[in-house]
């Protein structure tokens, strides 16, 4: 009982940091979705099923955090890129101060003293 | 018979677009074609193609109610089966009961009422209205008031009677099919507004929200 709440937090809390990784994997370059895809499996514990990647873009899409644009792949169709909006940095840049000081606030109670 | 690569992609797609149902048309395209590009790259990138190899990209990708589940709440799309069940009120009840009884009740004047009910209600649509009105007008006074008139006028007016030579003389010919029809014609005049109206009370479930106007 305990364990599967514990679990479906997790769930929630990956879900709702998912975007942001994405937009940092942004950050940089504009990359397509299957490369995206295959950043974000490279760390394990971040993507459990890779396809609700698909979902999420979209909707970054629509929120105008993402714009894309179709460019020829030499080694097939053409792949829609996706890179990051003005509104997308601001909001990845807004996450990322939050987020450092949350991380240790949580770590500061939760985290193990070596040793 | 094994399953092709290519048909297992077909399947699977084919399965998302339908879980994608309730998500809007142009962003369950956009998603479906993002993931059909997505196993492509992945087929794409591989020497020899194997079966499990695409089982794998497949499995890599989630179960397609998985994926649409969190579409749905990527974009705030609440599951259809949620709406609230449709609780039929008094106008909906007479209806009813008024369109299969009432002709019996207050001879044509009873069913009239109904049919009024039928069509200022907005638990049904136009369609079901029609469907209603027309299957079958006076509901059961119809088949039961042709039954009572045949009961009580139809099959006394023959006895046969021996003639001439005895030879015995039957009814006319034309009579002695008919009873079996007339009572075939009088059953199905009989359910055909019975099964009009269990139709409309289950159509009447599956209205959506617009009924509770």
């Amino acid at each position: 009982m305990v364990v599967g709440k514990q679990d479906a937090l997790l769930a929630q809390m990956r879900k709702g940091t998912l975007q942001y990784c994405v937009l940092a994997l942004l950050a940089d370059e504009e990359r397509y979705g299957f490369d995206l895809v295959r950043s974000l499996a490279e760390t394990d514990g971040m993507v459990t099923s890779e396809g609700t990647i698909y979902p999420l873009l979209s909707r970054l899409r629509r929120d105008g955090l993402v714009e894309t644009t179709w460019r020829e792949s030499t080694s097939g169709p053409p792949r829609r890129y996706y890179r990051l909006t003005k509104a997308g940095r601001a909001a990845l840049d807004a996450f990322q101060d939050e987020w450092g000081r949350f991380r240790d606030a949580v770590d500061h109670f939760v985290e193990r003293k070596a040793g | 018979m094994s399953t092709t690569p290519d048909k297992l992609v077909e399947r699977y797609l084919k399965h998302l677009e339908v879980e994608l149902d309730d998500v809007p048309r142009d962003r369950r395209r956009e998603i479906v074609d993002e993931i059909a590009g997505h196993i492509a790259e992945a087929r794409a990138g591989l020497e020899h193609e194997t079966e499990s190899d695409v089982r794998n990209i497949l499995e890599g990708l989630g179960d397609p109610a998985e994926i649409a589940a969190d579409a749905r709440e990527r974009f705030d799309v609440r599951p259809t089966a949620s709406a609230p069940p449709f609780k039929p009120g008094w106008m909906e009840v007479g209806a009813l009961v008024l369109l299969l009884v009432g002709g019996l009740i207050v001879p044509v004047f009873g069913w009239l009422i109904g049919v009024v009910l039928l069509w200022v209600s907005n638990a049904w649509n136009v369609r079901d209205k029609i469907i209603g009105t027309l299957f079958v007008p006076g509901g059961l006074l119809l088949p039961l008031g042709l039954g009572i008139v045949a009961a009580t006028g139809g099959g006394t007016s023959c006895s046969p009677a021996t003639g001439p030579g005895g030879v015995t003389i039957g009814c006319p010919d034309t009579s002695s099919g008919r009873p079996y029809l007339a009572i075939a014609g009088l059953i199905l005049l009989l359910l055909v507004p019975i099964v009009t109206t269990a139709y409309l009370a289950y159509q009447m479930r599956r209205q959506p929200a617009a009924a509770m106007a």
